[in-house]
């Protein structure tokens, strides 16, 4: 065990010193005006000062048109390709855990995402992204976001986001009003990406530590799929989709796959009232290793292969507030169904907050899967995040974070307790 | 094979840091947004636009820093930082203009957004897209949003002389607006958010209306030092 610890030790120096030469983030200074507005209303009386002009604009006569645009160096078409409409982040992790029996584990990944857009002159139409890492791992312990991991010890290549997204598709086939009547309510996805079922859609978790709730409900947090996405009108959006139900590999081993809807809150409610939220209902029949081999209720009670009838529909928010130090954000995501016969019913709370500077924040999370007849996975999570960058896109971000989980109830083995240090870099 | 893997991906991280490093501000949902701003709209396109990219793109970065009158953020106002510009359509028309800057505020950054006529370039509609800021109810209130529907970029420049030369002439639109009322710890956001309006209409004006507004920049920048002289 030693050894391993003191590889791990030497690989993780290495590591850590190769992604130190990322440079590191000035804190972003206080802007102020150069001109600063004087709104107070003794200013809002004329009172012309010595050596002010009559006018000195009124023979500027504001242009209808625009003047000649900036041009572009010109570019092959591979530059073309891969500089226009093209965004390119590369990615380091490191991570670290241990559990309190001193079970030591190890994951460290270099990775980047790429996505493009095409357009014509006058449209947009599709986009494509794809997320790949290459990751080596010693050891395994459960945390959130490496469950998968258990069976890729070693070097392994990962692809997490594969997906083509076409705007607009019925646009072929209408009149140009029946286009402006339309436009973004049929647009058509192919390929990886997140269930479409609770807040993980719209939920960037690629790097962070802290995890929704699908993978456990599920046991994928991403699927194979393809289907419609949209507005449905001002206030909703829409997801309808056929999953494939296979998680990390597209592969079809007798499952009839998924069938998946979700309703939810449009995103002007995210910008002006800081709510988000969402229906979904999900069904059909999926391909679950753990499910099956875990439970042998499950076995027993008519599983065939590996696959598992499933039924979910789940209620999920997210409210975030500023206060005067920062931003405080909670969500939920609730669900309930049946695995085969078995009920299930999925618990998340978290409650998380940002300081101001958005340099540090915490987060607490309660979750819990309980299944009738054997009993119930539940944990309570603290983390600690210490940010170099954390850009509210989510396309710049640096992060450390220190992640300590407590398992309060197992369907299977000792309660554990987990801690994780994750490095994180992404530009 | 794995040594290949391997290779590569430390390829693609020691590539240039300026091929990628790059904040920008994009629309969530780019067709829901610009259908509420334009609902007769038919079709829409996404252009990024990066200095890195354009012919003189270091002059036109220059340009930038000069024109809005103070220092750029190192974070999120890089030369390689990408511009997003929503041009939409009516049919083949182009009917309006959508940009969204990222500005440094007190309570974390803060994303504006204007939508302008392609022609006039005159703001159509300015909005947050993420304001987290102790005085984000009143920053959103309609009353302070729509003071700015009409202004142009010249009205900006405009307000350089007059604040300096001739401080609340009738013909200064900028001074004119009036803030909302927040308390103390909201006005550097409210501040942050001008500077946004202003950094954005500069961009703008740089790629998709051919610096049209730039006589009203130097004859601001030329009125303001005669002033001073005459003045001296």
């Amino acid at each position: 065990m030693r050894s391993v610890v003191q590889r791990q030790g030497f690989g993780a120096a290495a590591f850590l010193l190769m992604v130190m030469v990322a440079p590191t983030i000035p804190a972003a200074a206080a802007d102020t005006l150069a001109a600063p507005f004087d709104h107070s209303k003794g200013a809002a009386q004329s009172q012309s000062a010595a050596g002010a002009e009559a006018d000195p604009f009124a023979d500027l006569a504001e242009p209808v048109t625009a003047g000649a645009i900036p041009e572009q160096t010109p570019r092959s078409w591979r530059q073309t390709l891969f500089t226009e409409n093209f965004g390119f982040r590369k990615e380091v992790m490191s991570q670290f855990d241990m559990n309190e029996r001193g079970k030591t584990a190890s994951r460290q990944s270099v990775g980047f995402e790429a996505l493009k857009k095409f357009s014509t002159t006058t449209a947009t139409l599709a986009s494509f992204d794809f997320q790949g890492r290459l990751v080596r791992r010693d050891g395994f312990n459960p945390v959130q976001n490496d469950m998968e991991g258990q069976g890729r010890p070693g070097w392994a290549f990962e692809y997490h986001n594969a997906y083509l997204d076409l705007y607009n598709v019925l646009n072929p086939l209408l009149s140009d009003e029946q286009r402006g009547d339309t436009v973004g309510q049929f647009n058509l996805r192919v390929g990886r990406f997140y269930v479409p079922f609770g807040l993980n859609l719209q939920t960037d978790t690629h790097g962070t530590v802290l995890q929704l709730s699908n993978d456990r409900n599920f046991g994928f947090e991403r699927d194979w799929y393809t289907g419609f996405w949209g507005a449905i009108n001002p206030h909703l959006n829409y997801d309808v989709y056929y999953l494939a139900g296979s998680g990390y590999d597209l592969k079809f081993k007798g499952q009839s796959g998924l069938g998946a809807i979700r309703l939810s809150l449009a995103n002007k409610y995210s910008y002006e009232y800081g709510l988000e939220g969402g229906l979904s209902i999900l069904g059909g029949e999926r391909l679950s290793f753990d499910a099956i081999t875990r439970r042998r209720a499950l076995v027993v009670d008519g599983g065939s292969e590996n696959r598992v009838a499933t039924k979910r529909v789940g209620l999920d928010g997210r409210y975030r507030q500023a206060v005067p130090t920062g931003l405080l954000t909670v969500t939920s995501e609730l669900s309930g169904g049946r695995d085969l016969s078995s009920h299930v019913f999925t618990q998340l709370y978290q409650a998380e907050y940002l300081r101001a500077s958005r340099q540090w924040g915490v987060s607490a999370q309660y979750r819990r899967f309980q299944q009738e007849g054997l009993g119930a996975d539940a944990s309570i999570i603290g983390e600690v995040s210490w940010y170099f960058r954390n850009d509210i896109g989510n396309s710049n971000l640096h992060w450390i974070k220190l992640n300590v989980e407590r398992q309060l109830e197992q369907m299977q083995g000792p309660h554990s307790t987990i801690a994780t240090l994750q490095y994180y870099f992404y530009q | 094979m794995k040594s290949v893997v391997v290779f590569m991906m430390f390829a693609v991280l020691a590539m240039p840091q300026q091929a990628f490093a790059a904040i920008g501000c994009t629309l969530s949902n780019p067709a829901e947004d610009l259908k509420y701003l334009y609902p007769e709209m038919t079709t829409y396109k996404e252009d990024l636009n990066e200095f890195p990219l354009l012919k003189d793109g270091t002059e036109l970065f220059r340009a930038l820093r000069e024109r809005l009158g103070s220092d750029l953020d190192p974070i999120y106002e890089t030369y390689e930082t990408p511009y997003t510009v929503y041009s939409v359509f009516k049919g083949q028309q182009k009917i309006g203009v959508v940009h969204g800057v990222n500005v440094p505020g007190k309570g974390g950054v803060i994303q504006v957004f204007l939508s302008m006529d392609p022609q006039t370039g005159e703001i159509r509609r300015f909005f947050f897209q993420r304001l987290e800021s102790p005085a984000a109810r009143q920053l959103r209130s309609k009353e302070f949003l729509s003071q700015f529907e009409g202004l142009t970029l010249g009205d900006f420049y405009k307000h350089d002389y007059y604040a300096t030369v001739d401080p609340g002439a009738k013909a200064d639109k900028v001074a004119a607006i009036t803030p909302p009322v927040f308390e103390v710890s909201g006005r550097p956001d409210y501040e942050a958010s001008l500077r946004g309006i202003r950094k954005n209409l500069i961009l703008v004006d740089f790629f998709v209306y051919g610096k049209k507004f730039e006589p009203y920049f130097e004859r601001a920048k030329q009125a303001t030092e005669k002033a001073k002289a005459r003045k001296e």
